[in-house]
């Protein structure tokens, strides 16, 4: 129980530093051609689906840890 | 405004309703936040819209009873309207939504009515003991019924009919014309599909777009179905991603070119030794983990958004002790009912996404399998080095890879 909390806690940790480092980078290259806005926003939205998607399957194994 | 306000109220009271059904917890005092969870989120026999007070201090579920249609080579087919109806057939017993064949003539007395409604979930360990004797492990019983997904699954399916007949209708009555109604609604997203299509699989985009945008549109419609109050959850079960990507598989495997084939079995370019190693990867990575790691992340995308929200609403009776403590039951509403207002909005944009990258998957998967190499060789691959184009167009595709 107590470390499935700590698997989802360390699966939290690497998709905040995914998305960060992600968003940061989309900013800085919407900041350096504004034009491209659209086509960077759909990359990073998709990118960090994925991302998200990583940390789900870290949840489901966690969960499934927990209620097994 | 006030109308819009009054739609949330009754949508969040109905949610709380349907967590309210589970009267077995709240007869201990103490509210089981997981296995509530689970009992929404999982697959079963009954569809649970909401409960009553039984007057009694207890509540009534409000369902709707799903048929059991069961095939066993001993009793042919079977059809059962409910599961109580099945439990006292005296031929099956089923409990947590698995069934089971039972032995002929020794269960007369081990069967009352009441002991296998699916909501006493306290008494159901020691009457499953109970039947444990008498099931019979020598007939395999195959489950073809109705379920709540699946009764779920066809009524998007007959939503979707209507409004994409409406919309094809729009294209007949307004040809060259501005689109009208529905029609304007989901021009769109249609085209956004199409050019999806186009991108990935060129000339050949027009032979797969009517699979792509019943995909899309099917994700998307019935995660956004999975957002209102009726219980439903569709694409966070496992089984229904399972099919989708399988699917997804045949259409790799039945386009697939011998170039890709080629690629898989016999990798260009590297040394014997490390060429059946990649060979064992190349076939893993293409015929099983692409599709499965496709399936899981729709599945886990969508259950995780259901689980945030359920888990949200469980803070009103977690803190509120099951219905004791009513300034509990305040305070838990204060910081759930917000926070589970964001995880909806966050879903609504999570079921368009996820709908598009299973799409895009999907597009990219094909696109890789019809691959040919041909016309590199002989365009412009033979003067210039052709490792260059090959690894580009490789990195592209595979930026979208698992």
């Amino acid at each position: 129980m107590g470390l499935a909390g700590a698997g989802a806690g360390l699966a939290a940790i690497g998709a905040g530093l995914g998305i960060g480092k992600l968003a940061a980078s989309a900013v800085e290259s919407i900041a350096r051609q504004p034009e491209a806005s659209g086509d960077i926003r759909g990359a990073m939205i998709l990118t960090a689906a994925f991302i998200e998607g990583v940390a789900l399957f870290a949840v489901v194994v966690c969960l499934l840890a927990v209620l097994k | 405004m006030y109308k819009k306000l009054l739609f949330l109220v009754i949508a969040f009271s109905l949610l709380i309703g349907t967590l309210f059904a589970d009267n077995t917890q709240e007869e201990k005092g103490k509210f089981n936040a997981s296995e509530t969870i689970l009992h929404h989120i999982l697959d079963s026999h009954e569809w649970e819209l909401f409960s009553l007070s039984d007057g009694h201090g207890g509540h009534k579920p409000v369902a709707l009873d799903l048929p059991w249609i069961l095939y066993s080579s001993r009793d042919g087919l079977a059809f059962y309207t409910s599961t109580p109806a099945l439990n006292e057939s005296g031929l099956f017993h089923a409990s947590h939504g698995k069934v089971h064949a039972l032995k002929l003539g020794a269960n007369a007395e081990t069967h009352t009515p009441e002991a296998h409604t699916d909501t006493t979930h306290t008494e159901a360990p020691a009457h499953t003991e109970h039947h444990d004797a008498n099931i019979d492990e020598t007939v395999k019983v195959y489950d073809f019924s109705i379920t709540k997904t699946s009764l779920q699954m066809i009524i998007v399916g007959i939503v979707m009919l209507l409004v994409f007949s409406s919309v094809a209708k729009g294209y007949a009555k307004n040809k060259g014309q501005a689109p009208t109604g529905a029609q304007s609604m989901f021009e769109p997203v249609i085209m956004f599909v199409r050019d999806l299509a186009k991108e990935y699989l060129g000339a050949k985009h027009e032979k797969f777009l009517p699979y792509l945008l019943t995909l899309f549109f099917f994700i998307w419609f019935s995660n956004l179905f999975g957002l209102t109050p009726l219980n439903s959850n569709i694409a966070g079960n496992i089984a229904v991603t399972c099919a989708l990507a399988l699917l997804t598989l045949i259409l790799i495997v039945t386009n697939a070119t011998k170039d890709f084939w080629m690629h898989i079995l016999l990798p260009p370019g590297v040394p014997p030794g490390i060429q059946q190693l990649l060979t064992v990867i190349e076939l893993l990575s293409n015929l099983i983990i692409k599709p499965v790691a496709l399936a899981i992340r729709l599945f886990a995308n969508i259950a995780a958004g259901h689980f945030m929200v359920l888990s949200l609403i469980s803070l009103i009776f977690i803190l509120g002790k099951a219905g004791e403590s009513v300034g509990g039951a305040i305070s838990g509403a204060a910081i759930g009912v917000p926070f589970s207002i964001i995880i909806f909005c966050l879903e609504m944009l999570v079921a368009i996404v996820q709908a598009y990258i299973f799409t895009l998957l999907t597009t990219v998967f094909i696109s890789m399998a019809m691959e040919s190499h041909d016309d590199h060789h002989h365009a412009h691959d033979e003067e210039h080095g052709h490792e260059a184009s090959e690894v580009n167009k490789d990195l592209r595709l595979s930026d979208f890879g698992v």
